[in-house]
């Protein structure tokens, strides 16, 4: 019989730190400048593709770099800067690659349709902005955003990611690093898709009115994650 | 292990993520998937019937994810029953290609079956002309993830199993696809009968070019267009993520302490810096050069 109460009593900083992970990942979402399908047609400004997928792929990335770094190293605050590196740097890539495509592959400059100056570098948006579309391409805003975005989606992946490898439990190193990370991909998952309800296919970056949302998709993750928390603790717990 | 050995390691890894980034992308140009897809299946219903193929099978990422986890599975089972890794990894990427093409064949003819009442045709020889290469394409992405993730799980020891290690590369390359090369498949190679350096306007929305350089336009004729721009940058994108977020911990080696793991974050923190300045640069070189799109009022007016 497993003692519930008592594994979650153990373990109740890591329900806290999954938990707030997952809340970190919720509100980062928010940051990413993902235009969906229009953009893919430089029809909206930011990435030509979906919230979940641009989000996960970056995350999953800094969860890839966390993993190897938690090998060698028990420094949380290292574990998790490490996570937010290598999600930061997928994420700038992904984006100035992006930035080619746009200027070289497509032939018009990057701008921004929901602001007529650029908040960092005061640049005037509106006139570079193509007929019958919502912008085009990464502007400076929109790209620190994504890097900001994809930053607070590591950490908060690599937190979720520790705090499941810090259980007490009895299994062998290979089984738990197996078990914690499919479960910290789970939970990365639901936090990229409950922003996505705020988002609506296409967000700009902190510039955009869409990202003011934020709180709800905060609020909903808070309550999801603490239920994952639980689920994750009392698996690799009772095991 | 030695830094030089390290060092090896990645570009081994980088140059297979290159090419598996480049192949990724072309393979959802022959298939048209993702995003770009949505202007494929518009096309019909705005009275514009076309010979391209059709298979949303799903998100890039998902989709690519699923044929890496396929193939890290198989080959991971093989590499247990006592299997060469060159051997199980081959036969891993074979499998998940056969799989993938059973998803594209089955979402062309369901996507163009329902179609009909737009009076879309199925046609068979797109199917039989299409599918081999969508399956040679995705069994070498496969097969290239693979090795990345084979490199990261022997030799670089990384504690993730081989199977998770594929799938999440594979999320990735498909996050990255559908995000750069994707744009000029769906900006560019699709609206070719629009002038070039703008947009697309979405009074055009559907309208996609039918007609090719000879004959109709299909899926091979988009892959061999954006094989000169879009494929290859995305393995440049791909090969770069890989290797840069490698290659911070193989120079400044945490393993020899804390500190040092602290000077790889470091150095992410400045690659990441140097690539905002970067975009910002072009940002301003393609406005300089491009101009605006329409004028200034209040500048009309005082010109008035």
């Amino acid at each position: 019989m497993i003692d519930i109460a008592g594994i979650l009593m153990d373990n109740i900083l890591y329900v806290i730190l999954i938990t707030l992970g997952g809340v970190l990942i919720s509100w980062s979402v928010h940051f990413v400048p993902v235009g969906g399908a229009p953009a893919a047609m430089a029809q909206a400004t930011g990435i030509g593709t979906g919230t979940v997928q641009l989000a996960a792929g970056a995350g999953l990335t800094g969860l890839i770099t966390a993993g190897a770094m938690m090998q060698i190293t028990d420094n949380m605050a290292l574990v998790l800067a490490s996570g937010a590196a290598g999600a930061m740097i997928m994420i700038s890539v992904t984006m100035m690659v992006g930035t080619w495509s746009y200027v070289y592959g497509v032939g018009c400059p990057p701008a921004s349709a929901k602001v007529k100056y650029d908040p960092i570098t005061k640049d005037r948006q509106d006139l570079y902005v193509s007929q019958g579309t919502e912008g085009h391409g990464l502007p400076t805003v929109s790209f620190v955003s994504g890097v900001i975005g994809g930053g607070l989606g590591g950490f908060g992946g690599s937190m979720v990611y520790y705090a499941l490898m810090s259980i007490e439990n009895g299994l062998a190193l290979p089984d738990l690093v197996g078990i914690a990370s499919i479960f910290a991909v789970g939970v990365f998952f639901v936090n990229a898709v409950i922003p996505s309800y705020n988002i609506g296919g296409t967000i700009e970056g902190f510039h955009d009115p869409k990202f003011k949302r934020f709180p709800r998709a905060v609020l909903s993750s808070l309550v999801a994650t603490f239920f994952c928390a639980i689920l994750g603790v009392l698996a690799i717990g009772g095991l | 292990m030695e830094p030089l050995t390290g060092m090896g390691v990645l570009a081994l890894m980088g140059a297979a993520a290159t090419i598996a980034g480049a192949s990724e992308d072309l393979e959802s140009d022959v298939g048209s998937q993702s995003n770009p897809n949505s202007q494929v299946q518009l096309a019909p219903q705005m009275m514009y019937p076309h010979r391209i193929h059709s298979k949303a099978v799903s998100g890039e990422p998902p989709s690519n994810a699923l044929m890496c986890a396929i193939g890290g599975t198989t080959a991971s089972v093989l590499v247990s029953t006592g299997a060469s890794a060159a051997l199980a990894l081959a036969i891993g990427a074979i499998v998940a290609a056969t799989i993938h093409g059973t998803y594209a064949a089955t979402s062309y003819l369901g996507r163009s079956a329902s179609q009909k009442r737009f009076k879309q045709p199925v046609y068979l020889d797109v199917m039989r002309s299409h599918i081999p290469v969508i399956m040679g394409y995705s069994f070498i992405t496969t097969f290239c993830i693979l090795v990345v993730s084979y490199l990261m799980a022997t030799v670089l020891a990384h504690p993730f199993p081989l199977p998770l290690l594929a799938f999440i590369w594979g999320i990735t390359v498909g996050a990255v696809g559908s995000s750069t090369g994707d744009v000029h498949y769906g900006a560019e190679r699709q609206f070719q009968n629009v002038e070039y350096g703008s947009g697309l306007n979405a009074a055009n929305s559907g309208n996609i070019v039918r007609k090719a350089e000879s004959g109709l336009r299909n899926g091979i004729d988009n892959s061999w267009f954006c094989a000169k721009f879009g494929g290859p940058v995305t393995g440049l994108a791909f090969g770069m993520t890989v290797f840069l977020s490698g290659w911070i911990t193989a120079v400044f080696d945490p393993s020899r302490g804390d500190a040092i793991g602290w000077v790889s974050v470091i150095a992410g923190v400045i690659i990441v810096l140097i690539l905002i300045l970067w975009n910002r640069n072009i940002e301003v070189a393609a406005r300089k050069a491009y101009g605006t799109y329409k004028e200034d009022e209040n500048e009309a007016e005082v010109a008035a």
